[in-house]
């Protein structure tokens, strides 16, 4: 269950950064440790670069996501208002009398089937809403936005399944865009480990190297300090 | 985003020399991450939907008072369908339902996150001490 690190497999081509038990498998001698140290923080900021790509099309995702299921919740609603017109008499929307031979159970629905017709407010703009009167058991098809200047009327059927289809699809991306900011979390976090430990690796070489008195002759220093180079005790 | 806190002389002599990261620590040190980001994100939700239920469970309070015959306008995705007050009622009721289901759900991710989390948290202080810094 858990996805464990593993330094060969990259979801959507995303390169591991591998994780090395022995520091000196990072870095071989103090000349390196400048090097490495840049070499990582380079490797940090791309990585950070990739996270923030994929966090921003992870939050295009999660606005889209309400929005499909609101789309779909409407032509989920004229579904089953149409649904249960049908199964009524044909009546003209008027007179709920004509409705009395309908099922006793379908009682609550009887008084919206018996007018068959329902107001909406439905928004034009943002503060801007338009009244309109619809009569469900006419509606066969409604007409969807596919972008791109482009409507489509589709049948009820047909616009509920490819809806859903769209909203799967979606959270399908939305998962899988998480799946690789965690990924990209881990190895910036490996990578971060890395660097304090190739760090802390230098100090202690340094230490050791001075107190043996082997150390050589550091340039940003400025002093002319011959003593640690030559003693070899 | 690394923490330069750096050690004291003394703190680095009582950690000693055997402080190397091992495999099984940098595993732990990223399933702690990786945990704690989806900790963040479940409370989140979680917020959200319990102010989404709330806000429901004020609506179903409000409409107990109107009228039965009364008709009310019900948004439904992006457009307000003028509808019976029974039939209103029934959409909200399962709305709440829903809600409720999913809010029981988020708590208990929640939970069992905050749990592991504490777990190694032990784990990693344990080992590391002050080396390792594990807040926020």
């Amino acid at each position: 269950m858990d996805t464990t690190n593993n330094t060969t497999s990259n979801p959507r081509g995303i390169p591991s950064f591998p994780f090395l038990s022995n520091v000196n498998e990072y870095v071989k001698s103090l000349s390196d440790v400048e090097a490495t140290l840049t070499r990582f923080q380079e490797m940090v900021s791309k990585y950070t670069f990739m996270q923030q790509n994929v966090e921003r099309r992870a939050v295009g995702l999660r606005e889209k996501l309400p929005e499909m299921k609101r789309t779909l919740e409407v032509v989920r609603f004229l579904r089953k208002k149409r649904g249960d017109t049908k199964t009524a008499p044909p009546s003209d929307g008027l007179g709920d009398e004509e409705d009395e031979e309908e099922d006793v159970d379908e009682e609550l629905d009887s008084e919206t089937k018996g007018s068959g017709e329902i107001e909406t407010t439905f928004s034009l703009q943002d503060t801007l809403y338009a009244k309109a009167t619809i009569k469900p058991a006419e509606i066969d098809e409604v007409y969807l936005w596919l972008g791109a200047n482009v409507m489509v009327a589709y049948p009820l059927a047909e616009a509920d399944e490819l809806l859903q289809g769209k909203l799967e699809k979606a959270k399908d991306s939305l998962v899988a865009a998480e799946e690789d900011l965690e990924f990209l979390r881990v190895q910036i976090t490996t990578l971060e480990v890395a660097i304090a430990r190739v760090h802390n690796w230098d100090v202690g070489e340094k230490r050791k190297l001075k107190s043996q008195g082997l150390l050589p002759a550091e340039k940003d220093d400025g002093e002319d300090d011959g003593k640690g180079k030559d003693d070899k005790d | 985003m690394l923490s330069r806190r750096m050690l004291s002389r003394e703190e680095e002599e009582s950690v000693g020399d055997e402080k190397e990261v091992r495999k099984v620590d940098q595993e732990r040190i990223n399933r702690f991450s990786r945990i704690h980001s989806r900790h963040k994100a479940v409370e989140q939700e979680l917020n959200a939907k319990q102010k989404e239920k709330e806000d429901l469970e004020e609506i179903s309070t409000e409409l107990e008072l109107a009228d039965e015959d009364d008709k009310v306008p019900y948004k439904i995705g992006d457009t307000f369908f003028t509808l019976p007050v029974p039939e209103v009622q029934e959409h909200l009721s399962s709305s709440v339902e829903k809600i409720d289901t999913q809010v029981s759900k988020l708590e208990e991710r929640l939970g069992e996150l905050s749990e592991e989390m504490s777990d190694l948290k032990e784990a990693l202080y344990g080992r590391f001490g002050r080396s390792i810094n594990l807040e926020a």
